[in-house]
């Protein structure tokens, strides 16, 4: 069961971080849609940014007169060359990793070791978003993205980056059988269930998903593995749905005794 | 070891105090240096139980969203006890007396191409606009070529104001530092963009010039051009050579897969960039103050040699000779 994880990394959304503690963890890697939001509150925030200061440096023009009118069109250059080209290297250095409109999606950047970045790190992976860009509304970055597994843009790929969500995830509640088995049911199940972790694993995440799938197709996905459940342990089922339902609650029901 | 297998919700209801407490420290993602010392020490205990916790709930086989949850906590508070380094200023020393004009040396061939990228449109551009005005006209529009003469028309007897210079000051870092950039950033095109921006920014440059010659003010565009030029066409041709170091390691890649040869040519052209970043800054001051002022001519041309002397000088010897604190590490 070990050699699975130690063979190929799980083609999921997720990239496996070990820290200095010698600790695994997982961390989610963020997707194009949420990093496309993120970048939209970005662009809200440098416009405003912009316009604060647009509208500062008006008032300025207004008390002092002509004479200031020049210069203070060179400030308001220089703050666009700033705002273009410093807000991401600027926040993701003192914030590490995350920009406003990242905060506001709990996604942070990452190395992809998963150490906090670095101010060359950001620069690099900032410039080249000038190449993303192209040819336009992040063209080629979004093209990048699709094919690289981590969803990394060209920028991430130059400077070794990844961006990666933190959302909270809360552990739900136990998994609740319903109706709950009756005794008939549970007697045709062995008391020791032949199944792996593995497979307790993937009937505990297809459970989680019950109710918010389709039950025709709830029916379907549990027919696959069903049968062969069923031929293994001898059993015979009417809704295989039902029956993982079944599996789940007395392995639980098994794990709780041996260890209680 | 069956003793110590505990139920998932027994090991849960143990342990939850202490992740919610860890939640509440790490949640709001507050910077750690801003919290009292007691809270530090204690996300840091917190956090390695968490740690155990997490192998522990693997080991168990619990159930895959307290695996998830846990995953999640442990990537937040690892995330703000490991923050970013602080930015130090002997790093940024270092890199302009040192590290920079090293990284280009390393990178001399294709400095040596991005310069004749650049110098070979130049001159046809250049050459091809003193002969003909049609030329020209067919790679910059006139009206805009027509400006230009009569911008340099005028001549510098009378300087600019100060407004005018500060506002074109400003002009000067967000045009040419942007186009540096760009030239930069699109090498990992495979080089192609950097190519691209290279040839035009020669013939561009070129082509103005000859018009503007052939108009009768070349005195005027050369005398105007000398003082930052050391510094502009430099670091712009600094940029397009990162640029294509870039989509060259993309293609040369040393038995590295693509993106390894491309991490690992990514230092040298970071510190490539930031160079070139600073002699833009550089030439921007120059060319809003110095270049247009009304000193005379043969001064401006003698500061323009002084310049071309200390640029060259600079990026070809500092940062020469052996070091006294080398890292390890680096290769």
């Amino acid at each position: 069961m070990k050699q699975r994880d130690a063979a190929r990394e799980p083609v999921d959304t997720t990239t496996e971080i070990e820290t200095p503690e010698h600790v695994r963890f997982r961390h989610h890697v963020a997707g194009p849609a949420n990093r496309a939001l993120a970048y939209l509150v970005d662009l809200a925030a440098r416009g405003l940014f912009l316009a604060v200061f647009v509208f500062l440096a008006a008032l300025g023009g207004l008390s002092v007169g002509e004479s200031a009118k020049q210069a203070s069109n060179g400030v308001l250059l220089l703050a666009f060359f700033l705002v273009e080209w410093g807000y991401y290297v600027l926040f993701e250095t003192i914030s590490s990793g995350r920009t406003p409109g990242k905060r506001v999606f709990g996604l942070r950047v990452v190395t992809e070791g998963g150490h906090p970045l670095r101010f060359g790190d950001s620069l690099l992976r900032n410039l080249l978003r000038a190449a993303d860009f192209l040819p336009g509304a992040y063209a080629i970055g979004l093209l990048v993205m699709g094919r690289d597994p981590r969803f990394r843009r060209l920028g991430d790929l130059a400077a070794g980056t990844i961006v990666i969500t933190e959302a909270r995830h809360l552990v739900t509640g136990k998994l609740r059988l319903d109706p709950p088995p009756t005794a008939a049911e549970l007697r045709g199940l062995p008391q020791r269930l032949p199944l792996s972790g593995e497979e307790l694993d993937a009937v505990d995440l297809f459970l989680r998903r019950v109710g918010r799938l389709a039950p025709a197709r709830e029916e379907e996905l549990a027919e696959m593995v069903a049968p062969l459940f069923a031929r293994r342990m001898g059993a015979r089922y009417r809704s295989a749905t039902r029956f993982l339902g079944l599996l789940h609650y007395r392995a639980r029901e098994s794990h709780e005794k041996k260890s209680g | 070891m069956k003793h110590q297998e505990r139920s998932q919700d027994e090991f849960v209801a143990a342990r939850r105090a202490e992740w919610d407490e860890l939640d509440g420290l790490v949640g709001t993602g507050e910077a750690l240096h801003l919290k009292d010392g007691p809270s530090i020490s204690r996300v840091a205990a917190l956090y390695r139980s968490l740690c155990t916790d997490l192998m522990r709930s693997r080991a168990a086989r619990y159930t895959p969203d307290l695996g998830g949850y846990l995953d999640a906590l442990a990537g937040r508070t690892h995330a703000t006890l490991y923050g970013a380094q602080p930015f130090h200023m002997p790093s940024l020393v270092a890199l302009f007396t040192r590290d920079f004009p090293r990284a280009l040396r390393a990178n001399w061939r294709l400095f040596a191409v991005a310069c004749a990228l650049f110098l070979v449109p130049f001159a046809i551009g250049l050459l091809g606009a003193l002969a003909s005005d049609q030329l020209a006209m067919k790679v910059l529009p006139a009206s805009m070529l027509e400006e230009m003469a009569s911008a340099y028309s005028r001549g510098f007897a009378s300087g600019r104001d100060p407004g005018t210079n500060t506002g074109m000051a400003g002009f000067y870092v967000y045009n040419n530092v942007g186009i540096a950039f760009r030239c930069f950033a699109t090498g990992i095109l495979f080089g192609v963009g950097s190519l691209f921006f290279l040839i035009y920014n020669g013939l561009y440059t070129g082509v103005v010039a000859g018009y503007v010659m052939s108009a009768g003010h070349g005195g005027n565009i050369w005398t105007f051009m000398c003082g930052h030029a050391p510094f502009e066409l430099t670091a712009i041709v600094i940029a397009g050579g990162a640029g294509l170091q870039m989509g060259y390691s993309l293609v040369s890649t040393g038995g590295l897969t693509r993106t390894g040869s491309l991490r690992k040519a990514a230092p040298e052209i970071t510190r490539q960039i930031l160079g070139a970043g600073m002699m833009l800054l550089i030439a921007a001051l120059i060319e809003g103050f110095w270049s247009p002022s009304s000193a005379p001519a043969p001064v401006k041309w003698a500061v323009s040699f002084v310049f071309t002397v200390l640029v060259t000088l600079y990026l070809a010897l500092a940062g020469r000779g052996p070091d006294r604190r080398r890292e390890v590490s680096s290769p």
